[in-house]
């Protein structure tokens, strides 16, 4: 076992992190939920950056450790779904790539737009169409990803069958909600270890502290975890140690989310300060596939049937 | 990043597993229910270890000119792992192998390394450590067990409390006060347990019976050829034994186990059929897994020669989530009692408040997280 990036990983992550740097920090008296860039998208797609994971040498592990890095930005980018599950159906399907389970079509999917590739993941089978207009309402989202919601049942917009298997991609769509809500955690929690460390009361850094250094310690333990099995999960593309890295995730994410904008105090409701930019990501993310609850039932008929 | 084993570490896998299975005797179980201070433990722990010895798989971690065979860590945790999940059936002894052998190899004299290093390596020594006091548990430094200098012997008065498998250990690695500095002033003592004036005394624990002691030092009369290493180089010293120690207690894994064997129980009483028992076996599956990573990632950086700091105080709080959780989900969910369960399943439950308060409590882990993993500024003193 050999836990350390190898070299190709480091080059992809080193690239990505140039590639990233005008986009670390957000844009001055920008007020809005979700924080999105056209820019960062071609860069990322035209570097080919989001098609690491066909090339089998790379793998899944390059596009999760791509993906996490890339959550930890405050722009939100669709990277995680065109990463890891365009390898399942293809290149040729336009992007952005967007997931919705068969039977929760009310639910507002993240990236959802007039040609996005909408699919929809059943019980055993996943089928594709191409989004427009008439398809979708755009969701005034309350969120930190662009949305909007299916108003047509995906047969009547035309859904064509594909030839994947609906577990694989399951699977692979665990992987990218645990790649992704582990560089949201990462994240959030060094934007708010900052607000700490420079916010003085009662003449010292709240940072000093216990009761606010024990939880979010609690917190970089959460997502270290996090990471790992995510990393562990995209490695092996294992049906249960994707649904624990994805629950592991959303059971992280909840706690977190709360005492991270706690400890900003009112500053912490504000659209100034970025937090909400990946805390909401993360409260997005703990709907997706059924929540906990479902990736707990996954997770256990994997491992013990 | 590969997550999988070399064929070479599974191999080395299914040699322990082979050798527990010609080891242990029928009623191993039973034995290792007593718990590992127990009597019955310690004398097994002699005769197991000593085939350990014999077959190589006692120290093969240690370096080859002292002994080993020089396998890498990860060798070492697969070692740890096997021998906890089987019970640890080495008893006190795995004290030994992790850090008191390499600690007196690093800082011994060589008079000490040839009267104390064979027989850790025959796999026939029972140590114990003498660390907390009364009043120094979390806040060591502050320890008061004196030793004063007389001529060229040290005369030890003071208590220690805590310390496992006192009632049966032949050595204590000593901690005492040799100047008045807090850090500087603490000096150890490598103490035969025989010397007149020692006073040990069992306390009667909620972790069965003979793990933790008290133990009295009334003017005992030691050689100053018995200080590890230099006066005042104590906290120095222990800080390398336990970087050594942390790796040594692969809990998660021992939490993992017992979970699989709660669920195993379950399923086959035909009761591993509700969700929400599935979904919170799930839950605690994923604190094992997390805790087991975050202990691999350490040990893979070992492995590679890197320095490793508070990032195992990270990995060490995981698996107290990780053990309280499994601990919680047996209680509660496991429908026959515990005693009449698995005899691992008891000791897990027992265990289960330890997690958090042996070789370093949990708070002090999440201020050490804080301070050097968040890079917070620390507590004003
Ligand atoms: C089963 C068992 C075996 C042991 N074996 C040995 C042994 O062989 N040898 C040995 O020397 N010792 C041994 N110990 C002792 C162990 O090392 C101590 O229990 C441990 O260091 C904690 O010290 P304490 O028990 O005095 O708790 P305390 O230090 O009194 O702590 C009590 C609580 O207060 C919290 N606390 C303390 N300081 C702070 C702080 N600054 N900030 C926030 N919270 C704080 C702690 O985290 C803990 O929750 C053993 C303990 C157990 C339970």
């Amino acid at each position: 076992m050999d836990l350390s990036l190898n070299d190709d990983q480091i080059a992809i992550l080193d690239t990505i992190d140039t590639l990233a740097k005008p986009y670390a920090s957000p844009p001055m008296q920008d007020i809005s939920f979700a924080l999105t860039s056209e820019e960062l998208d071609r860069e990322l797609f035209d570097g080919g950056f989001l098609d690491i994971a066909f090339d089998p040498d790379l793998g899944a592990v390059s596009a999760a450790l791509m993906i996490e890095r890339l959550a930890r930005l405050p722009y939100t980018v669709e990277a995680a779904a065109s990463a890891l599950i365009r390898p399942l159906i293809g290149a040729d399907l336009p992007r952005p790539i967007c997931l919705v389970e068969e039977g929760k079509g009310r639910r507002p999917v993240r990236f959802l737009r007039p040609g996005a590739t909408m699919l929809v993941v059943g019980k055993a089978q996943v089928s594709a169409f191409t989004a427009d207009a008439d398809h979708i309402r755009i969701e005034d989202t309350l969120y930190g990803y662009p949305m909007a919601t299916l108003v047509v049942d995906p047969a009547a917009a035309g859904a064509v069958p594909l030839d994947v298997s609906a577990d694989e991609l399951r699977t692979r769509w665990r992987v990218a909600i645990a790649a992704e809500g582990a560089g949201l955690l990462a994240a959030a929690l060094a934007s708010t270890a900052a607000h700490v460390t420079d916010r003085q009361q009662f003449g010292r850094p709240i940072a000093t502290f216990q009761a606010v250094r024990h939880r979010l310690a609690e917190a970089q333990v959460r997502a270290n975890g996090a990471y790992w099995l995510a990393m562990k999960a995209a490695r092996t593309l294992d049906p249960g140690d994707a649904a624990l890295a994805a629950l592991h995730v959303q059971q992280s994410a909840g706690p977190a989310v709360y005492d991270f904008h706690q400890f900003l105090g009112a500053m912490g409701v504000t659209l100034e300060h970025p937090l909400h930019l990946w805390t909401y990501r993360l409260k997005a993310l703990i709907g997706d596939l059924g929540g906990r609850g479902e990736q707990g039932i996954a997770a256990g008929a994997a491992i013990w049937g | 990043m590969n997550f999988e084993w070399t064929e070479e570490e599974a191999l080395f896998r299914l040699r322990l597993q082979d050798f527990l299975a010609r080891n242990l005797p029928a009623d191993w179980e039973a034995v290792a229910g007593h718990g590992p201070g127990s009597a019955e433990l310690t004398e097994f722990s002699r005769l197991f270890c000593g085939r350990l010895a014999d077959e190589g798989l006692l120290t093969p971690h240690w370096a080859k000119e002292i002994g080993g065979q020089g396998l890498d860590p990860w060798h070492q945790l697969i070692l740890a792992e096997e021998m906890w999940a089987a019970g640890e059936p080495r008893g006190a002894q795995y004290m030994n192998v992790n850090w008191i052998g390499p600690t007196l190899i690093k800082y011994g004299t060589g008079e000490q390394q040839a009267r104390y290093l064979p027989p850790i390596a025959a796999g026939d020594a029972i140590w114990c450590q003498g660390f907390s006091e009364p009043g120094s548990g979390s806040d060591l430094a502050s320890l008061r067990t004196r030793a004063t200098a007389d001529g060229d012997v040290y005369r030890v008065s003071g208590q220690k409390i805590w310390t496992s498998y006192a009632g049966l250990a032949e050595t204590c690695f000593l901690l005492c006060r040799t100047g008045d500095d807090r850090k500087r002033g603490i000096s150890i003592l490598l103490v035969p347990m025989d010397t007149p004036g020692i006073t040990v005394r069992q306390i009667p624990s909620i972790i069965g019976e003979g793990d933790i002691h008290e133990v009295f030092f009334d003017d005992v009369v030691v050689p100053a050829t018995a200080r590890l290493g230099d006066e005042g180089q104590a906290w120095e010293i222990i800080a390398f034994s336990l970087t050594n120690e942390r790796l040594g207690i692969p809990r998660y894994h021992l939490a993992r186990t017992a979970l699989d064997r709660a669920v195993g129980i379950l399923k086959d009483q035909g009761e591993f059929v509700s969700e929400t028992v599935r979904v919170e076996a799930a839950n605690a599956a994923a604190l094992c897994e997390a805790a087991r990573l975050a202990s691999y990632a350490i040990v893979s950086r070992r492995a590679r020669g890197e320095a490793i700091g508070a990032e195992s105080s990270s990995a060490r709080f995981g698996t107290v989530m990780a053990e309280r959780r499994v601990a919680e989900f047996i209680v509660e969910y496991l429908s026959e009692s515990l005693g009449d369960a698995h005899p691992y399943l008891k000791m897990h439950h027992q265990r289960g408040i330890v997690a958090g308060i042996a070789a370093g409590a949990a708070e002090i882990q999440l201020n050490i997280i804080a301070s050097d993993v968040l890079k917070l500024p620390r507590e004003p003193r």
